[in-house]
């Protein structure tokens, strides 16, 4: 009984999230769909790396640039290449996957701020980078979808038909995202209820412990970066497909932190809270420049209320979510 | 191990994909018995910010001619959206003025870069691109390719040829270093510069670029001094421009200054001049080409266009007179005041567009005397005539007599 009641909620719960999935951008004007679908991006990019920060214990400040690594992977192939800017997702996530392996080498032998550090370097060489292989990567000026190949832009004039359905080029970018974001979301679910999260966790609360129960270290950490790599890569090549442009400047080291306050005010160490981490990134930066907008005010505002959030909040709306949710189920639990 | 991989492959498997279709309007958006609207990018905020009088400027002309009775009795309005100088930004905000506010064209949006992120999209779509606010060359020279858009003000090609003429005429001994923004358009003037000089192309010692996003030129300017520049050609924003005439000035550099017409407004160069910046004999003697009367001028003071210009800033909530990319915004705003009453009663895209491509206004009162706005279907640039013009003792004066740039 208390198992069914149990099921019963989980799947209100989730018939109410996939309910407010389909029909939130018809709530909304056609364009906001587009920052909703923004908003997704940081998402699956979050997603990513609470796998890496909050399930295995490991700070990455260099998502931004793996970010990048999908964006460009995504705009080589369709500005050089002429693929349709959809099919290269899935090797945009692949290709960071693999960046994200890299870097997960150093993380065998840094922990904690180290390695923060180390990925932060990441992050702010990356644009630098880029400028450097100007022939690939168009320099300052970036990829131009628009410009080099605009055929293979889904939704050029502003509509998308989909087998017989036509549907703005907004609402297919916001259904994309999101989408692919939910699947992301149940692919994490996945992992970190099996034995790879068991191992995640054990990590994350002892390297010494895990290493004396058979954890084999490397292998779970670079396995989390990569992972967290793939899904930062499908992110950067959303928000390249969005933005119908990559350069340098889309993918500071700001992204990087950005995403890390979202994980943060998300929750780390939980999922369903993200989708409220990601809103957080996306739509804070609006909202405090209808505070003031003089300048410096916004800025400020921005950080107070990141302060205010994680004083309140310290276990993020991840947290909050738990303690609401808590007693409620407990209560329900109990009551046969 | 085995779900890590199952990961990847349903993150790759989970796509539903989708193919393109067009669709198209079919009567004229924007266009309404009481109004037109149009809209454009300008960086209202962000490092290009100063430009930002120059949507402005087109907005107090617009309120203007409305408070007139508006053209043909509809009223004019201009939408302006804010990108920050940021092509990725200009895209969002160009699809949302095209499909969700509905605009009958796009006007006077800011940026070389930015106009080439967005011209594509809106000639798929058949939406006019009208008088973009950058001074490529391409805007003129490719209208066969792309017919829905339209430049403005004399191309960026032209003015550098200007400068290798003159400095090739003057000091064929000058040794001339250049600071360019490492785009399409800091480009577009150093090749019209190496064309200037034509068989002294070799005047030219050393040219160093400089990213938008760089903090500062500093290094830049270092290593022109380090090469025995005498001259300085300034192709560059006016963050960049006031920039390079105080790290000149901190190295003990005194060249003669060649300095480029978007950088080059009054209100620019008063800033350079104040002594807590780079100072008046840092900035004396710099030459640049003009096609506006500056309201700063005296020499205006009294003239019956940059008159109109002080009474619709004044009434039509207008900000700092002293600005003069107001008066460009102005300029191109009676430029789309002409061209959307050559249009007909009920103008259309496409009517729009011929009369942009069949232009030949001479009363535009805020170009200097004889500067005509004229284009035929061969030829796409509205304006093509400037002066060269000297800095001296707080103002610009300009010599010679109007060229005709190509």
């Amino acid at each position: 009984m208390r198992r069914a009641v149990g099921i019963g909620l989980w799947v209100l719960v989730v018939a109410a999230g996939l309910a407010l999935f389909v029909f939130l951008p018809h709530l909304v004007s056609d364009f906001h769909s587009r920052d909703l679908a923004r908003a997704g991006v940081f998402f699956i990019a979050i997603v990513g790396l609470n796998l890496l920060t909050g399930y295995t214990g490991q700070i990455s400040l260099g998502h931004g640039a793996l970010m990048a690594i999908g964006g460009y992977t995504t705009a080589a192939l369709v500005v050089h290449e002429h693929w349709r800017d959809v099919w290269t997702i899935p090797l945009a996530g692949i290709a960071a996957g693999i960046v994200g392996f890299v870097i997960g080498l150093p993380a065998l032998r840094l922990s904690g701020p180290y390695l923060a550090l180390a990925t932060f370097g990441f992050a702010v060489a990356m644009p630098s980078l880029l400028k450097k292989f100007s022939g690939l990567t168009g320099g300052t000026q970036g990829l131009r979808f628009l410009e080099s190949s605009p055929q293979q832009v889904t939704g050029l004039t502003g509509s998308v038909t989909i087998l017989g359905h036509s549907t703005t080029q907004n609402h297919f970018l916001y259904y994309l995202t999101w989408a692919i974001g939910i699947v992301g979301l149940a692919t994490a679910w996945l992992i970190v209820r099996g034995r790879v999260g068991r191992v995640f966790r054990a990590v994350r609360d002892s390297e010494t412990a895990a290493v004396s129960s058979g954890v084999n270290l490397a292998a779970t950490k670079t396995l989390a970066f990569a992972l967290s790599g793939v899904y930062a890569g499908v992110a950067g090549a959303l928000l390249a497909i969005q933005d119908e442009i990559v350069n340098p400047l889309s993918f500071g080291f700001l992204l990087s932190i950005l995403i890390l306050v979202g994980a943060v005010v998300g929750g780390l160490g939980s999922l369903p809270g993200l989708v409220l981490g990601a809103l957080f990134v996306q739509y804070l930066p609006d909202l405090s420049t209808h505070v003031s907008t003089r300048p410096g005010v916004p800025d400020f505002v921005y950080g107070a209320a990141i302060i205010v959030l994680m004083i309140l909040l310290p276990s993020g709306a991840g947290g909050l979510l738990r303690r609401v949710a808590g007693p409620l189920t407990t209560r329900l639990y109990t009551r046969p | 191990m085995r779900r890590a991989l199952y990961l990847t492959f349903a993150l790759a498997c989970a796509l539903a994909l989708a193919t393109a279709a067009s669709g198209e309007h079919a009567s004229t958006p924007g266009v309404t018995a009481t109004e037109v609207v149009i809209g454009g990018t300008i960086p209202v905020t962000g490092v290009a910010s100063a430009y930002k009088t120059v949507g402005y400027g087109a907005a107090a002309y617009f309120r203007y001619v409305n408070a007139h009775g508006g053209v043909n009795k509809r009223k004019i309005r201009y939408i302006i959206k804010d990108d920050q100088y940021d092509p990725a930004q200009t895209i969002g905000k160009t699809r949302e003025l095209v499909e969700q506010d509905h605009v009958f064209a796009i006007f006077n949006s800011l940026g070389t870069e930015h106009n080439l992120a967005t011209r594509p999209y809106l000639n798929a779509l058949k939406v006019p691109q009208l008088f973009v606010a950058s001074g490529a060359t391409t805007w003129g020279r490719d209208s066969k390719q792309w017919p829905w858009t339209i430049g403005y003000q004399p191309n960026y090609r032209a003015e550098g040829t200007i400068y290798g003429r003159y400095v090739a005429k003057i000091s064929p001994k000058a040794r001339a270093g250049v600071l360019y923004q490492d785009d399409d358009y800091g480009k577009d003037l150093l090749a019209g510069l190496r064309k200037g000089l034509g068989k002294k192309k070799n005047l030219i010692v050393s040219a160093q670029g400089y990213n938008v996003d760089d903090p500062d030129v500093r290094s830049q300017i270092a290593r022109l001094k380090a090469a025995r520049a005498n001259t300085l050609m300034v192709f560059a924003t006016p963050k960049f421009a006031i920039q390079s005439y105080v790290f000149a000035r901190q190295l003990g550099w005194k060249p003669k200054v060649y300095m480029n017409a978007v950088s080059s407004a009054s209100n620019v160069m008063g800033i350079a001049a104040q002594p807590t910046v780079a100072g008046k004999k840092q900035v004396e003697g710099t030459i640049s080409i003009v096609f506006l009367k500056d309201p700063n001028d005296p020499r205006w003071a009294k003239d019956r266009g940059i008159r109109l210009y002080r009474t619709i800033m004044k009434r039509y909530k207008g900000t700092n007179p002293k600005d003069v990319y107001n008066v460009y915004g102005m300029s191109v705003a009676h430029t789309f005041v002409e061209a959307l009453k050559k249009a007909g009663r009920n103008p259309t895209r496409d009517s729009i567009m011929r009369a942009a491509r069949h232009l030949n206004i001479h009363n535009d009162p805020f170009l200097l005397p004889g500067v005509v706005v004229r284009t035929t279907p061969g030829d796409g640039f509205p304006l093509d005539q400037a002066r060269l013009e000297r800095y001296h003792k707080g103002r610009w004066v300009s010599f010679g007599g109007l060229f005709r740039v190509r």
